[in-house]
């Protein structure tokens, strides 16, 4: 290449099987005009995926997953 | 024995870039401990950290017979030109001549010496005209204060052609409306519209009459020490919370024909909401980005050299004519004070 051309500059790693479920379910939610958190986590408990860490989701369970996720 | 002086014109300033101003060269991890040689405003220049990851900046030229410093070896905060050893400092001092030591090169400072800062994944230049001791403050706008409100991600690309079409586009909110039409968020508004300039104490904005958050819809245009350019793009509702998506751009001439763009994508948002569009940006967010400035760059890479000297301009075009106006302006001032011989 002739001159700096890269698509992906912010991302780490390739995208996991589950950042991108997790990723489709968040869009969907917003979509339809879900935008505050506890609206989220009650969609997210409906369709899926679940947390990587605990049963459920909880308030507190997704905004540690979701930092860490962000960073990553 | 007299010497050719070149003849310089506005024109070929604005081609180079003005000097007395900041600009951002590369992205931060593009330099690195070993030196590396970067073209950008009409000069070759080398980049290297010191081990406390502070980054230096010299013309990439020996001052004994100018071979690339870039070949040296770095010493801290001191380069060992590859060829006979001379050693430049950071400051531009010529520190040893290994094989002429005590010759009157030693403690002069021949090399000229740029102050750097990193802001924002970014490593700014200042474009001094000669070895200054302090450089004015680089402001940049609030979207991009490392304390405040917005979270951002850089995105670097290099174009070819003159870095002065880029400036172009992004004055150019119309383009929005046609050319990415079958984009993720930019499908809104109207395609025919009224313009006004409407003047800021740092600059100026473009904006469309009547018609705001609706999709590209004005251009902000600032002189802060730097020169940049914003932009707002509304979201669609799957963009979450945090309202509209801003853009800040910047631009370097790497050369005549290739230009060093930078964009600097933002959203006000903070908590889980942040992280959340921080996910989704490394997720997929980015990619979509990625498609619709490929949009732009396909178009102005195959515009001609010449094309602005063929335009019919119209209404739309009026924040092109400002902007061309304005820099010409300042192109004008640096070459008189040149002849002044106080640059
Ligand atoms: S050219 Fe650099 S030391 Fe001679
Ligand atoms: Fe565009």
């Amino acid at each position: 290449m002739d001159r700096y051309l890269e698509p992906h500059q912010a991302r780490r790693h390739e995208p996991t099987q589950y950042e991108s479920l997790l990723g489709d379910a968040i869009e969907r939610a917003y979509a339809a005009g879900t935008h505050d958190l506890a609206g989220l986590v009650a969609y997210l408990n409906r369709t899926g995926p679940g947390p990587q860490d605990g049963e459920v989701w909880t308030e507190e369970i997704y905004k540690a997953q979701i930092a860490k996720l962000a960073e990553e | 024995m007299t010497t050719q002086q070149p003849i310089l014109t506005a024109d070929a300033i604005l081609e180079r870039g003005l000097k007395n101003l900041w600009y951002p060269i590369c992205p931060s991890h593009m330099v690195g401990r070993e030196p590396v040689s970067l073209r950008r405003l009409g000069k070759k220049l080398v980049f290297w950290r010191d081990h406390d990851n502070q980054v230096h900046a010299l013309d990439d030229h020996c001052p004994h017979r100018g071979a690339p410093l870039s070949k040296g070896i770095v010493m801290g905060d001191r380069i060992a030109c590859g060829y006979h050893g001379v050693q430049v400092r950071c400051d531009g001092t010529v520190t040893r001549v290994p094989g002429s030591p005590g010759c009157k090169l030693e403690g002069s400072r021949p090399t000229q010496a740029y102050h750097i800062v990193e802001r924002n994944d970014a490593i700014w230049l200042y474009n001094a005209t000669g070895n200054i001791d302090t450089p004015p403050p680089l402001v940049l706008p609030d979207e991009l204060d490392a304390d405040g409100e917005f979270s951002s991600f850089l995105c670097y690309t290099e174009w070819k052609g003159d870095y002065r079409y880029v400036l172009d586009n992004v004055m150019d909110p119309m383009h929005g409306t046609y050319l990415h039409k079958q984009s993720h968020s930019m499908a809104e508004g109207d395609n025919t519209a009224a313009f006004r300039i409407r003047d800021t104490d740092r600059g100026f904005i473009f904006e469309k009459e009547g018609q705001r958050d609706v999709n590209f819809d004005w251009t902000e245009w600032a002189d802060t020490g730097t020169h940049w350019m914003r932009l707002e793009i509304p979201y669609p509702k799957t963009g979450g919370p945090g309202g509209n998506f801003v853009i800040v751009g910047s631009y370097t001439p790497i050369s005549p024909t290739l230009a060093a763009v930078f964009h600097w994508r933002c959203r006000k948002l903070d908590g889980w909401q942040r992280d959340t569009w921080r996910f989704l940006y490394r997720n997929r967010l980015e990619a979509r980005h990625w498609a619709v400035l490929e949009q732009d760059r396909v178009m102005l890479e195959d515009m001609e050299a010449d094309a602005n000297q063929n335009e019919h301009l119209y209404q739309h075009d009026m924040g092109i004519v400002r902007l061309r106006r304005h820099l010409k302006n300042l192109a004008k001032a640096e070459l008189e004070r040149m002849q002044q011989g106080k640059a």
